[in-house]
């Protein structure tokens, strides 16, 4: 349930609010779905990103080294012997 | 035999993380694409989600600029307090205007009729040589030389000097050596005001007549019309008389407006030449 209702915000969140409230609720939700803040980044700069703007895609460069660094949280968890 | 089923843990492939992180990134990816390969249509997709998003985003801010900085809405608050404050003093001495005015105009608010000719100051002094207003009406108007010039309550302030098609030149009683005759005290003692420049004229009188300080100083006109008031009697041992230092009923200076009528009931002397 907050992962279905999380990932749909988080994406919502991208066009209504600004966008520290949607890198934090990224940030957030990375806790749960891994790759929402690469998903919520591609999506920011897939709507925002112009290249007169900006010299790289900043959301999605961020949101991908979130999504990593989650992926490589939670893989140590899991194979550790703390896993809860 | 029941088979026991060992699922590979791989965190990037594992069930529960392909699922909706997975769903929501595919849709990203389908809408990069959309934006890179049709961005004509992806605009015309997107264009009222972004129209939303603007009317939100200035609602949202409207309505947290409300709450955003006390000590600035304080300090607005006590700026529109002074404003307030000063309009209402601003809008007190419009309404005194406007009754200066109409008191003026005799409530007829016309510029020109059978009580006088209405006149705006132009030129005031330190503009206008001392003692002299220059006024905004001429022969085109109607004005002569010889016309008294009255201010607001209808003080005599002087005599209109020289005449031009849309200017006048108004001499006031103050005008250095410029007589007037006049009146003063209740027993009218008449006495020949003398200006001594700077708005304030003198006049001489027997010690005898009785006059003190305050007492009003009258002109003749239509009935007596108050010239101003005796400020300071100075009083010379081995002269027989006094000299009294008159001050005009209200600042010669400052007046705006000016009504010129042909009295022919003051009797003035003019000690500079007229041009």
């Amino acid at each position: 349930m907050i992962r279905s209702f999380g990932t749909l915000f988080a994406l919502l969140s991208a066009i209504f609010f600004p966008w520290p409230f949607t890198a934090c609720f990224a940030l957030g939700m990375a806790l749960y779905e891994p790759l929402v803040p690469l998903t919520v980044g591609l999506f920011s700069d897939t709507l925002y990103y112009t290249s007169h703007g900006a010299q790289m895609p900043f959301f999605t460069l961020a949101g991908a080294f979130v999504t990593a660094a989650a992926f490589f949280v939670r893989n140590r968890l899991k194979t550790g012997i703390i896993e809860g | 035999m029941k088979k026991t089923f060992l699922a590979k843990r791989n965190a990037l492939l594992s069930s529960r993380s392909a699922s909706w992180g997975a769903l929501a990134l595919t849709t990203a990816l389908g809408v990069l694409f959309l934006r890179l390969l049709a961005p004509n249509l992806f605009w015309q997709a997107f264009a009222p989600v972004f129209r939303v998003s603007d009317a939100l985003a200035t609602e949202s801010h409207s309505f947290s600029d409300r709450f955003g900085n006390a000590a600035a809405l304080a300090s607005l608050n006590e700026k529109l307090v002074e404003r307030n404050a000063s309009l209402a003093n601003e809008n007190a001495a419009l309404v005194q205007k406007v009754a200066n005015l109409s008191e003026l105009l005799g409530a007829s608010g016309v510029q020109s009729g059978s009580s006088g000719i209405l006149a705006g100051v132009i030129a005031r002094p330190p503009e206008s040589p001392y003692d002299v207003l220059v006024v905004g009406a001429g022969e085109n108007e109607g004005v002569a030389l010889g016309m008294e010039a009255f201010g607001a309550a209808d003080v005599p302030l002087g005599v209109v000097s020289s005449v031009l098609a849309d200017v006048s030149r108004v001499t006031l009683f103050s005008a250095p050596g410029m007589t007037t005759n006049a009146s003063v005290g209740r027993a009218n003692v008449p006495l020949t005001l003398t200006g001594a420049g700077a708005g304030a004229m003198n006049a001489s009188v027997a010690r005898t007549a009785g006059v003190a300080v305050g007492d009003t100083v009258f002109v003749p006109g239509p009935g007596m019309l108050p010239i101003g008031s005796v400020v300071r009697i100075d009083s010379d041992p081995l002269s027989p008389g006094v000299t009294l230092r008159i001050k005009p009923a209200f600042n010669l200076f400052s007046t705006a407006w000016v009504e010129l009528r042909a009295t022919g009931a003051v009797s003035t002397v003019f000690a500079t030449s007229t041009p």
